[in-house]
C-alpha cells in the first residue's frame, strides 16, 4: 500500500489543482484547538452583536405602507415634501437605480398606524395627481397580518431546522460530527442575522427564506466534509481534509461568483436581500465548516472517543 | 480506468437519455403551454384577507366561491383565490391574485373583497328580499331532468315576511321578471351608450308578461337601488361629474364609453378631491350586450314568475333555467347556488395586506430575470474553468446548470405554476446546489489523478461517495423546505416549490447523467 506514483506525465490543469491545495495548506497547518476556537470567538461576538442591534423588522413583518414609484420626474426630496404638503402624512422618501437596466424610481415609506390602505390611497392619488405618466405601486401590510407573517417565519425556520438535525443525525448516526454540523448551521444563521443587523437589511419574509437556503448550502458542505473524513480512503487526514478542503473551496467560489454577479443585476429588493444575506452567510460557512468544524472532526477522530465509526460502516 | 466509450454508448446510456427526454419534454411543454408569471413579473394585485371571526372549513370554501363570483364582474381577467386554514385557532387566510390591472381596478376588488356580498331580490323595482331572508338547504341543486335534458333548478326558501312581500307585490303576475343581484352598485350614476342604452330597456329583461307591462329595467333600478342609468350623448366629464354630485351618488360608473372620457373623468375627481368611485366597463371580446349589463349591474337573471305567489302555501321556492349543454346547466345552477348562499355568509372580510405591481413594470423585471440568469451562468461557467482550466469540466457544469433551469421551467408550465420572484429565487438556489454538487462529483472523479493522493477507491466507489453527499444534502434541502411550503401562506410558497422541483431534479436527472458525461470526457484524457 505504498505511495505509488500514478502518472508519469502530469497535465497542466492538475498542477493547477496542486497549487491550489498548496494555498490552502495553511490551514492543514492550523492547531485543531484554534481552529475550534476562533470560529467560536465569531460566534459569541456575532450574537452578542445580534443581542444589543437585532436587524429591523421590514414592513411585511411589522406591517407599514411603501409606494413605489417609478418614471417620476422629481427628486425624492421634492417626492416626499409634496404629498406631506398634500395629505399630511409624515414620509420618507428614497431613491433607487439599477446600473444596467437604467430603471430608476422612488420608494415612499410612510407609518401603518391606522387604517394604513387608506394612507396608500392618499399618497398614491397625490402623485398621479402632480405626476400624470408616474407609475404607482402601493404595498401595504396591515400590523395585524405582519404578526401573523412573524409567527408562520418563526415556526419555519425552527421546524426546518429540527427537521435537518433530524436527517443529519439519521445520516450520520454519530452524536459529535452530527452536533458539529447542526451547530455550524445555528452559527452561520447567527452572523448571516448579525451581518444584516450591521449594514442595515431588514428582516422580512424574503430574508426568512434566505436563511432557510442557508440551511441548504451549509449542510451541504458540511456533510461533503464530515464523509470525506470519516469515509476516508486517503492515507492520512491531513491528505483527505487537505482535498475536501479544495472541493469545498471551488464550490463557494462559484456560488458566491454567481450569488454576487445576481445581486448586481437586480433591482427587485426581493432578489438583493435575498442574495446579500447568502452571501455572508455562505463567508460564515466557509469558516464554520472547513475551520470549525473540520477542527472538531480532526480532534474527534484522533480522540479515543470515536467509538461508533467503525460500528457504522464495515466495508 | 479511462475505458474508451464511443459517444455513442454515452447517449444511449439511460441517464443521459433520461436527461434528453426530459429536456425535450420541457421544451415542448413550454412551447405548447406557455410560461404564466405571478403578479410581481406579469403586473396586477395581491391581496390577503382574513375573515373578521374565526370560521369552519365548510364556511371559508362558501367565502371563496361567494367571492369568485362577485370578482367575477371584472371580467375575463385571471383570479386565483387561494385559501389557507388553520384547523386548532379557525385562523384563516384568503389570498386573491388577479393578474393585469390597473390601479383603481386594485382598489374597487380591494373594496369589494371587504365589503360584504348582499343579496338582493327585486320585483318590479320593489326589494322583497335580500340575502338574510334566503335559506338554501345543502346541495338543494342540480338537473331537472323532468323539464328537459339540459335544465337545472336551485331550491331555496324565504323568510315569512319576504313571503308576504312577494305575494302583495307578485299577485297574478306571471311571466313578469324577477331580478336577483349580488352587490349591485347602489346609489350610482349609471352612464352607457346609446346601444347599452337601448338594450337595457329591450325585452331581454321584461321577461314574458301574460298580461300587464312590467317597468322597464332603468327605471326598476332607479327605485329599488337609486342608480340612475343616462345615455352617453358626448356630456362633457364636467357635466357627468356635476351630475353625480348634485344627485349625491357616491359611484360613476361609465359603460361602453371612451377611454378618455373615463381618464378625464377620474381625473376631474381626483383634482376636485370627491368622494366618488369611478369604474369603466367595456364589453369583452364575444360577450352579447345583454351579458354585459348583467355584468355591469351584478345581475342574476332575470328570471320569469311561473306560479301566482298569492295561490298555494309553498314555502320551498324553485330557480330553473336551461343551458345548452348538461355541464354547462350544472355549471350555472352551481353559480346560482352559491350566489344564493353567498347572503347569508355574514363573515365581513379585512384585507391586511395587498401589493400592486403596474403591468407596465412587469415587462423590465422579466428582461432583468434573464440577464441576471444568463449573468449567472457566464459566471459558473468561468470560475468553474477558472478552478479546473478545462473546458471539459466548465462547459458541461454550466450547460447541466442550464438544462436544470429548462426542465424547471418545464415542469413549472406543465403544472400552470406562475412564476414570480421568490419562484425565481428558488430555481437560483436549486442551481446554486446543483453546482456544489457537481463540483463534488468532478472531484471525485478528478481524485484519483491529481496530487499525492493515492487510489485506494475504485472509480465506482468514488461515485457512491459523491453520491451519498449528495443524497444526504438533497434530503435535508427537502425536508427544510417542505415546512415552507406547509407553514406559509402566499408569497414564500412559490420559493419552496421551485426549490424541492430542482432539487429533486437534480438528483433524479441532472447530476446522475452529469456524472456520466464527465466520465466520460475525463476518460479522453
Amino acid at each position: 500500500m505504498g505511495t505509488k506514483k500514478q502518472k508519469t506525465k502530469k497535465k497542466p490543469s492538475d498542477e493547477i489543482l496542486e497549487t491550489k491545495r498548496k494555498r490552502l495548506s495553511f490551514l492543514v497547518r492550523m492547531e485543531p484547538r484554534k481552529m475550534v476556537l476562533y470560529p467560536l470567538v465569531v460566534f459569541l461576538v456575532a450574537a452578542l452583536i445580534l443581542a444589543v442591534h437585532f436587524p429591523e423588522k421590514g414592513i411585511d413583518l411589522k406591517g407599514g405602507v411603501v409606494v413605489t414609484v417609478y418614471h417620476v420626474s422629481a427628486s425624492p426630496d421634492e417626492l416626499a415634501s409634496y404629498v406631506k404638503e398634500k395629505t399630511g402624512i409624515d414620509v420618507r422618501a428614497e431613491e433607487f437605480k439599477d446600473p444596467i437596466t437604467g430603471l430608476s424610481g422612488i420608494r415612499i415609506y410612510a407609518p401603518a398606524k391606522t387604517a394604513p390602505s387608506k394612507i396608500a390611497d392618499e399618497i398614491s392619488n397625490a402623485i398621479r395627481l402632480k405626476y400624470k405618466d408616474a407609475d404607482v405601486t402601493p404595498r401595504v401590510v396591515d400590523p395585524t397580518f405582519g404578526k401573523i407573517a412573524q409567527k408562520q417565519g418563526i415556526k419555519a425556520v425552527i421546524y426546518a431546522f429540527i427537521g435537518m438535525a433530524i436527517v443529519v443525525f439519521l445520516f450520520f448516526r454519530d452524536p459529535v460530527p452530527s452536533g458539529t454540523i447542526i451547530f455550524s448551521a445555528f452559527s452561520d444563521m447567527v452572523i448571516a442575522l448579525a451581518t444584516m443587523g450591521i449594514l442595515g437589511i431588514e428582516l422580512t419574509t424574503a430574508t426568512i427564506a434566505a436563511l432557510l437556503m442557508l440551511i441548504g448550502y451549509t449542510v451541504d458542505s458540511n456533510i461533503l466534509l464530515t464523509t470525506r473524513l470519516l469515509r476516508r480512503k486517503e492515507d492520512t487526514i491531513e491528505d483527505a481534509y487537505l482535498s475536501a478542503v479544495s472541493t469545498g473551496f471551488t464550490m463557494s467560489t462559484t456560488t458566491l461568483g454567481a450569488l454576487f454577479i445576481l445581486w448586481l443585476v437586480s433591482t427587485s429588493e426581493v432578489i438583493d436581500s435575498i442574495t446579500i444575506v447568502l452571501i455572508f452567510g455562505l463567508l460564515a460557512d466557509f469558516m464554520n465548516t472547513w475551520i470549525f468544524n473540520a477542527g472538531v472532526l480532526r480532534w474527534y477522530i484522533a480522540s479515543p472517543l470515536k467509538f461508533s465509526i467503525k460500528l457504522r460502516r464495515g466495508k | 480506468m479511462a475505458r474508451k466509450k464511443g459517444v455513442k454508448a454515452l447517449l444511449l446510456n439511460w441517464r443521459v437519455l433520461l436527461l434528453i427526454l426530459f429536456l425535450i419534454g420541457s421544451v415542448v411543454s413550454m412551447s405548447i403551454k406557455g410560461l404564466t408569471y405571478g403578479i410581481d413579473i406579469g403586473g396586477g394585485v395581491a391581496l390577503i384577507a382574513e375573515p373578521e371571526k374565526p370560521v369552519s372549513k365548510d364556511t371559508l370554501n362558501g367565502i371563496i366561491t361567494s367571492l369568485q363570483n362577485r370578482l367575477n364582474t371584472f371580467g375575463v381577467k385571471d383570479i386565483t383565490i387561494e385559501a389557507q386554514h388553520d384547523p386548532e385557532t379557525g385562523q384563516s387566510l384568503i389570498v386573491v391574485k388577479i393578474a393585469n390591472v390597473t390601479l383603481d381596478e386594485a382598489n374597487q376588488i380591494k373594496d369589494l373583497i371587504e365589503s360584504q356580498g348582499v343579496l338582493y331580490m327585486e320585483f318590479n323595482g320593489v326589494i322583497f328580499a335580500t340575502g338574510t331572508d334566503v335559506t338554501v338547504h345543502s346541495s338543494d341543486y342540480g338537473l331537472d331532468l323532468q323539464e328537459c335534458p339540459t335544465c337545472w333548478y336551485v331550491g331555496f326558501e324565504l323568510s315569512g315576511k319576504a313571503q308576504n312581500k312577494f305575494k302583495k307585490i307578485a299577485a297574478g303576475k306571471l311571466g313578469w321578471p324577477i331580478d336577483i343581484y349580488l352587490d349591485p352598485p347602489v346609489n350610482s350614476l349609471l352612464v352607457v351608450s346609446p346601444r347599452v342604452y337601448q338594450e337595457m330597456n329591450s325585452g331581454d329583461f321584461m321577461g314574458a308578461p301574460s298580461e300587464g307591462t312590467p317597468k322597464p329595467l332603468v327605471e326598476r333600478l332607479k327605485e329599488a337601488f337609486n342608480i340612475t342609468v343616462v345615455e352617453y350623448s358626448n356630456q362633457t366629464a364636467e357635466d357627468i361629474v356635476e351630475n353625480a354630485t348634485a344627485l349625491g351618488k357616491d359611484k360613476i360608473i361609465l359603460a361602453d364609453v371612451p377611454e378618455e372620457l373615463y381618464n378625464d373623468v377620474r381625473e376631474l375627481v381626483l383634482s376636485k378631491d370627491l368622494k366618488l368611485r369611478v369604474s369603466h366597463y367595456t364589453p369583452q371580446q364575444g360577450e352579447d350586450l345583454k351579458d354585459f349589463v348583467k355584468r355591469i349591474l351584478n345581475l342574476y337573471g332575470p328570471y320569469v314568475l311561473k306560479f301566482d305567489p298569492a295561490k298555494g302555501e309553498t314555502t320551498r321556492l324553485k330557480l330553473s333555467g336551461s343551458a345548452p349543454t348538461k355541464e354547462e346547466a350544472l355549471q350555472e345552477a352551481r353559480k346560482i347556488y352559491s350566489v344564493l348562499r353567498s347572503g347569508s355568509l355574514a363573515v365581513k372580510l379585512h384585507v391586511v395586506s395587498e401589493e400592486y405591481i403596474s403591468p407596465t413594470l412587469g415587462a423590465s423585471f422579466k428582461k432583468q430575470a434573464i440577464i441576471a440568469g444568463i449573468g449567472a451562468l457566464i459566471a459558473v461557467l468561468l470560475i468553474v474553468y477558472f478552478h479546473y482550466r478545462r473546458w471539459r469540466i466548465a462547459i458541461p457544469v454550466a450547460s447541466t446548470s442550464l438544462f436544470e433551469v429548462i426542465i424547471i421551467l418545464g415542469i413549472a408550465a406543465l403544472i400552470r405554476w406562475n412564476l414570480d420572484l421568490p419562484s425565481i429565487a428558488g430555481i437560483i438556489a436549486a442551481i446554486g446546489t446543483g453546482v456544489d454538487q457537481q463540483i463534488v462529483i468532478t472531484d471525485e472523479l478528478l481524485g484519483g489523478t491529481a496530487g499525492r493522493v493515492t487510489r485506494r477507491m475504485s472509480a465506482l466507489r468514488r461515485m457512491a461517495r459523491a453520491f451519498f453527499i449528495i443524497f444526504a444534502s438533497a434530503a435535508t434541502t427537502i425536508v427544510a423546505m417542505s415546512f415552507l411550503l406547509v407553514y406559509f401562506v402566499g408569497t414564500l410558497k412559490g420559493f419552496a416549490v421551485t426549490t424541492i422541483l430542482g432539487v429533486l431534479i437534480g438528483v433524479l436527472v441532472t447530476r446522475p447523467a452529469y456524472a456520466e458525461i464527465a466520465k466520460y470526457l475525463l476518460s479522453l484524457e
